[in-house]
């Protein structure tokens, strides 16, 4: 073979991690909030599910009230904060099941990966894909159930509700769908299918829901102190979960299994 | 595009145009690339890569200097795919070193990255997006700053012709339209070596042919490139070095010219006769430096010789001689296909622990 001359320039550019991260994460959720059935499906869980509850549970609940038994209704309709969020929220598996799996499949992971993106700038990037658009059907969801409350009972009415306890529910939602996305992600990032992908994590999904919304109804019992360290220990969890998986996930497992 | 032409004609102009573009490539948006001191831009040694126990490939080593187009050929899971994701920095290899474009692929994949192009025969675009959208997320990726995206990304949409089409979803682009986008995209940081895997696959022969085009043109920009192919005859057109890959391992590597002269001194000579002739076969026979004499019917007899031009001749007059009336005399030189059946049924018949040639 000739050599040919060549001129050599060592300038090459390489993003930072946080603007790759950010980058790929923006064009997931944009991409994830465009996709016509899924924005369908959340939008009627988002809005459908917390009109359904105040018009029947709520409706029910608040006619049979007795007198001193406004505190016991108050906690029992705050509990529909972490319920109603959590619902839209469990689409952040989907949405993260496809972000590796299903980008695999379609042949679109690898330019990606090939790119100098960093490990933990894609892995993020792809958690927080599946993030966003999952908090913003959840914000719906808890927007849509707050004043169909103010339309049904009126201002007074949304006073029942204990504020530590709404508020420590609230913030649960991000918490929870941050792990789903991290919880899904981990095994999109593992197995060769979306299909797969969102089975397994549903196997994940599903109990944690349920251990969740359990703890839900035992949260007013541990008081403020107990609501803000369950907090703080859910958040931990996230941050661990999130650093571990994004330290050890490497690429090459991605392409290892193709 | 140039259609219509006789398949030679044909050929030579669209080695015009490419060559017109490729000038025009090289005024627009020629990049310049990273080559060792040496000018090697890819140097491989023992590159070797386990899938638990499936060796994909074994202690591949190799040379590419800046500008020069290296062919990987081989069937399906010769371990092309696996080498070239290895060299592009996606793949660590489990043993060996490889430098690509001055990076270490072990020490530094993020720099190779940075310095290479992938184009795989999917193009892997993000469907639901938009072409300019879609650049400036890769260009983003890569960290091209504002400006220099929005010019590079105007360059090759002109480049690539694709400037009618920037409204549309890529979901609605044709294959040869989306090969054209993932060949962009690995163009945007202007790197010193492109892997281009499969890049014609499944293409339509006017859309494989573009992208031909595309590869000379890059070449004659000083490109360095590492073709896979199943196709004998793009390697053989556009190839410097033509690897041949079985079971992991270079079998064979050289000029394509090269390897067709190693591969056989003999040139199968065919002589078509008028009329059966009964002492045709003993008189070729008794011909000096004549093997394989055969008449694979009354009316057509055939020999291999490693000097036509010597033999042939004297093959004639004796034949003459003898009473023959020749109607035509033709010589085949082995082709490239020749030469890599000859060396994949050789390596299939060798085992497995058999050591590569390179």
């Amino acid at each position: 073979m000739v050599l040919m001359p060549h001129d050599i320039s060592p300038k090459v550019a390489q993003p930072s991690t946080w603007q790759a991260l950010w980058l790929i994460a923006r064009r997931g959720a944009i991409e994830s909030l465009r996709d016509r059935m899924t924005l369908i499906i959340s939008l009627l869980f988002a809005i459908g599910g917390p009109v359904m509850v105040v018009q029947t549970v709520v409706r029910f609940q608040t006619a049979v009230i007795g007198p001193g038994e406004e505190a016991a209704v108050g906690r029992s309709l705050a509990i529909f904060f972490l319920i109603l969020g959590l619902a839209p929220t469990t689409g952040a598996v989907g949405i993260a099941s496809g972000q590796f799996a299903g980008e695999k499949e379609a042949g679109s992971l690898t330019p990606l990966l090939a790119s100098p993106a960093s490990n933990v700038a894609i892995f993020g990037g792809k958690i927080l894909a599946a993030v966003i658009p999952a908090l913003l059907y959840a914000a719906v969801a808890e927007l849509t159930f707050l004043l169909n409350l103010v339309w049904m009972l009126g201002w007074d009415g949304v006073a029942f509700l204990p504020r530590a306890l709404s508020l420590t529910l609230l913030a649960l939602v991000p918490v929870i769908a941050i792990f789903f996305s991290a919880v899904a992600s981990i095994v999109s990032s593992r197995v060769r299918t979306f299909n797969t992908a969102q089975q397994i994590s549903g196997l994940v999904v599903a109990p944690v829901s349920a251990l969740v919304i359990l703890l839900a109804f035992n949260l007013a019992r541990l008081g403020v102190r107990g609501m803000v360290l369950v907090l703080l220990a859910c958040i931990a969890v996230d941050l661990i979960v999130v650093i571990v998986a994004a330290r050890t996930w490497r690429r090459e497992e991605v392409l290892a299994g193709n | 595009m140039i259609s219509g032409f006789t398949p030679w004609v044909d050929y030579r102009c669209w080695m015009v145009v490419a060559r017109i573009k490729a000038l025009q490539y090289s005024q627009d948006v020629c990049c310049r690339g990273q080559a060792g001191r040496d000018g090697r831009v890819i140097e491989a040694t023992g590159l070797t890569r386990r899938f638990g126990d499936f060796l994909a490939v074994d202690g591949v080593s190799l040379r590419v200097p800046a500008g020069a187009i290296l062919a990987l050929l081989g069937p399906n899971g010769a371990g092309k795919t696996t080498t070239v994701r290895m060299l592009a920095g996606l793949l660590a290899p489990t043993a060996g070193a490889a430098t690509v474009a001055g990076c270490a692929v072990v020490g530094d994949p993020a720099g190779v990255r940075a310095r290479v192009g992938l184009v795989t025969d999917q193009p892997g675009l993000y469907e639901q997006m938009r072409l300019p959208a879609y650049l400036q997320f890769y260009g983003g990726l890569y960290g091209l700053d504002p400006a220099t995206r929005t010019r590079r990304i105007a360059e090759l949409i002109t480049f690539f012709e694709l400037a009618e089409h920037q409204r549309s979803k890529l979901a609605g682009f044709s294959k040869g339209m989306k090969q054209k986008v993932a060949l962009a995209r690995a163009l945007l940081h202007e790197p010193a070596v492109l892997f281009l895997d499969e890049p014609t696959s499944g293409l339509d022969p006017l859309g494989a042919r573009a992208v031909r085009d595309l590869i000379v043109s890059l070449k004659a920009a000083n490109r360095t490139i590492v073709l896979c192919t199943h196709d004998l005859d793009e390697a053989e057109r556009l190839a410097d070095t033509v690897a041949i890959m079985h079971r992991g391992r270079i079998v064979a590597a050289d000029t394509p010219a090269a390897l067709r002269d190693a591969a056989t001194t003999d040139t199968l000579v065919e002589i078509t006769l008028a009329a059966p002739t009964p002492d045709a076969v003993s008189v070729l026979a008794d011909l000096p430096d004549v093997a394989r004499v055969a008449d694979r019917s009354p009316l057509r007899l055939s020999y291999q010789t490693a000097q036509p031009e010597v033999t042939n001749p004297l093959a004639i007059a004796r034949l003459v001689a003898a009473g023959a009336a020749i109607v035509a005399v033709t010589c085949t030189t082995r082709t490239l296909e020749d030469v890599y059946a000859a060396y994949l049924t050789e390596e299939a018949a060798l085992p497995a622990s058999h050591g590569a040639r390179t």
